[in-house]
């Protein structure tokens, strides 16, 4: 293996591309859609509905006049009271307190909720301390001490964005592979190159590399647009800067790697088997259903993007990387390049 | 040299080379002949280490195309011209052959003047930086040939080099072959053309995934069709054509248009006889020589006979 030899060709791949509008156009449009337009897009919306965080809970006037604990309640209504335990139906209730209650289709106003479970309730205008709720109006309310909903939601819908940096390195092979190789094919000058002192290996990773610099390149420059929208547009709403974190990193710099890895060699394969551009576009892409199912997985919320999982995804497609070379180099043998390729 | 022994190729049932066996020597010009199918280029892609061979053996310069380390040795040492010149249709013309140079290995030093010495001989220099995909069939044809031989080459193979071009770009291809030709380069064409392999090639052979001969155009045509003498008289009579029937040496004696026509064993010695025994005869001898047999009358008894 000469790496002056690969370089070589490397290099002339690189003279090629910057002939190539549709190549220049994936290589600076697709990052644009992906890592510009796309987070403003999912974010903003989401991010301008958002509870803001609270450092100092509201100032609500309640003078406990009573206190019950452990009794249920029904279509009752209530002010200044103090319940512990309890289970509150179709009530409503003013400058109350509530330690570890169940509400349920209850309208609250003014009030201080603890580790209180709430369902399809109002819970308007109160301090919310470390409690679940679900289906609920909170207008007015402050989440102190915990996550609101509208954190958690932005936070699953930031990871996922993670998704547009997997696929970026995983389309844009498709494009200059399908130029690369089908094109060399169209102009039949394969042959004259096969016929030069170099190793099937030293021609596949030539050209490999040609799609792979630029691929992930791009990519980790992409990165730097979108932390910087994706912080701008939540930290009002988190209190700090989500980006850059762990799993990013993982995602952006290991994972965004093994992934363009893959589609690389996979093209490879796949215009071995066509003589269109096209048609090798169409099939090559297929590469990008495994990672969009991997996302939608995490954004149904089946998986948690976490560091692990991450983790563990880079593995599979590490593992699919090894298994994809050996189909490659396989596929790139002179021979088979001038007798089987179609 | 070249040499193979027996080389054979199949792919799946079909037989593309039967075992072939040749040797050329270096600084020879060879050509094959043979029509489509007839396995030249599979021939051609076995000697260049594209593809393997299914049997039989083949050595250039001594090394073993079926050696993988040969192998490598074997593609610096010779340049191709595939049938279709396989050019980066988005670079320009030096780009395209400086690529070539950097893979062949052309020392960093030599690789420019190489570089441009042969665009300058084919006429290409002053649109080096054109993109070829603008450049007419017979210019990109000789940027494949400057490709082949930017590394200098002591082998040289051509995949039916003239073959797209028009005469006057066919006739510069020509005369730089010859020029190769007498600078040493061994030279192996596959051509349809058979002008060309008469022109620019020391022997030919003829292929129809079987060798069928191997010779230069004149040992084919003695081969093939023996030799023969023309006399044209001013007046053809009878006593003439049985006074040279006579002749011991003379194999064959037929008339046509007022002249006769000797095959015999060896016209240049011969013919000083015939020519005093038909004067001793009073014949008026208007016209005399050898008839010579084109390739394209070897090519086609080959064919039809094979």
């Amino acid at each position: 293996m000469r790496f002056e030899k690969t370089w070589i060709i490397v290099r002339k791949e690189f003279s090629e591309f910057r002939r190539n509008k549709y190549i220049l156009y994936s290589l600076v449009l697709m990052p644009i859609i992906m890592a510009v337009v796309l987070p403003i897009v999912y974010l903003v919306p989401t991010a301008s509905f958002a509870t803001p965080p609270a450092d100092h809970p509201l100032e609500l006037n309640i003078h406990i006049l009573a206190e019950t604990e452990h009794i249920e309640f029904n279509n009752t209504t209530f002010a200044n009271m103090r319940f512990v335990h309890c289970d509150l139906r179709d009530c409503i209730a003013f400058r109350c307190e509530f330690q570890e209650c169940n509400l349920t289709y209850v309208l609250v106003r003014d009030s201080n909720l603890t580790s209180v479970t709430a369902k399809s309730s109002n819970v308007l205008h109160c301090n919310i301390w470390t409690s679940t709720i679900i289906s609920s109006n909170t207008q007015g309310s402050l989440f102190l001490g915990q996550e609101s909903q509208s954190e958690y939601f932005l936070k699953i819908l930031i990871n996922s964005l993670l998704m547009f940096f997997i696929l970026i390195p995983s389309i844009i092979p498709t494009v200059i592979a399908s130029y690369s190789f089908v094109g060399e094919k169209l102009n039949r000058s394969l042959e004259p190159l096969l016929a030069t002192p170099t190793t099937d290996l030293e021609l596949l990773l030539g050209k490999a590399l040609a799609i792979f610099i630029p691929a992930t390149l791009v990519t980790w420059l992409s990165l730097v647009p979108t932390i910087v929208i994706v912080d701008v547009v939540t930290s009002p709403i988190l209190g700090y800067n989500i980006l850059p974190n762990y799993v990013w990193l993982v995602g952006v710099f290991l994972v965004a790697p093994l992934v363009c890895i893959l589609s690389v060699l996979f093209n490879v394969i796949v215009s071995a088997k066509v003589s269109d551009v096209r048609t090798s576009q169409q099939i090559g892409s297929i590469v990008i259903l495994p990672i969009i199912a991997f996302f939608m997985i995490g954004l149904a919320g089946f998986i948690t993007l976490n560091l692990e999982n991450m983790a563990l995804f880079g593995l599979a497609v590490l593992c699919l990387d090894a298994l994809v070379f050996v189909l490659a180099t396989r596929a790139f043998e002179r021979e088979k390049i001038l007798v089987n390729w179609k | 040299m070249i040499e193979t022994q027996d080389l054979t190729r199949r792919f799946d049932k079909l037989l593309a080379v039967d075992r072939v066996s040749l040797s050329i020597r270096d600084g020879e010009a060879f050509a094959f002949l043979g029509p489509n199918g007839a396995g030249k280029t599979t021939t051609v892609r076995m000697l260049c280490c594209l593809i393997a061979a299914s049997s039989g053996k083949a050595f250039i310069g001594g090394l073993d195309i079926s050696d993988k380390k040969d192998q490598v040795k074997i593609r610096g040492m010779i340049g191709l011209l595939p049938e279709n010149p396989g050019l980066y249709e988005s670079l320009g013309a030096h780009r395209n052959i400086e690529f070539f140079a950097k893979l062949y290995g052309v020392p960093i030093s030599e690789r420019e003047e190489r570089i441009r010495s042969l665009l300058k001989t084919l006429n290409l220099w002053e649109r080096r930086n054109e993109p070829v995909g603008k450049f007419s069939k017979g210019m990109k044809q000789k940027v494949a040939i400057a490709r082949a031989l930017v590394h200098h080459p002591d082998y040289l193979f051509l995949d039916e080099p003239t073959a797209a071009l028009d005469p006057e770009s066919a006739k510069t291809v020509r005369e730089f072959l010859i020029e190769l030709k007498r600078e040493g380069v061994t030279l192996f064409l596959n051509t349809h053309n058979l002008d060309e392999a008469q022109r620019v090639s020391d022997r030919i052979g003829v292929l129809k995934t079987k060798l069928l001969a191997v010779g230069s155009p004149d040992e084919l045509a003695s081969r093939y069709f023996g030799r023969t003498s023309l006399v044209q008289l001013s007046e053809l009579r009878p006593e003439h054509v049985a006074s040279i029937r006579s002749l011991p040496y003379v194999q064959d004696v037929r008339t046509s248009n007022g002249s006769i026509l000797i095959d015999l064993d060896d016209p240049k010695k011969r013919n000083p006889e015939i020519v005093s025994l038909l004067v001793e005869q009073g014949a008026k001898i208007e016209h005399v020589e050898e008839v010579k047999h084109g390739l394209e009358d070897i090519y086609l008894k080959l064919m039809g006979g094979s």
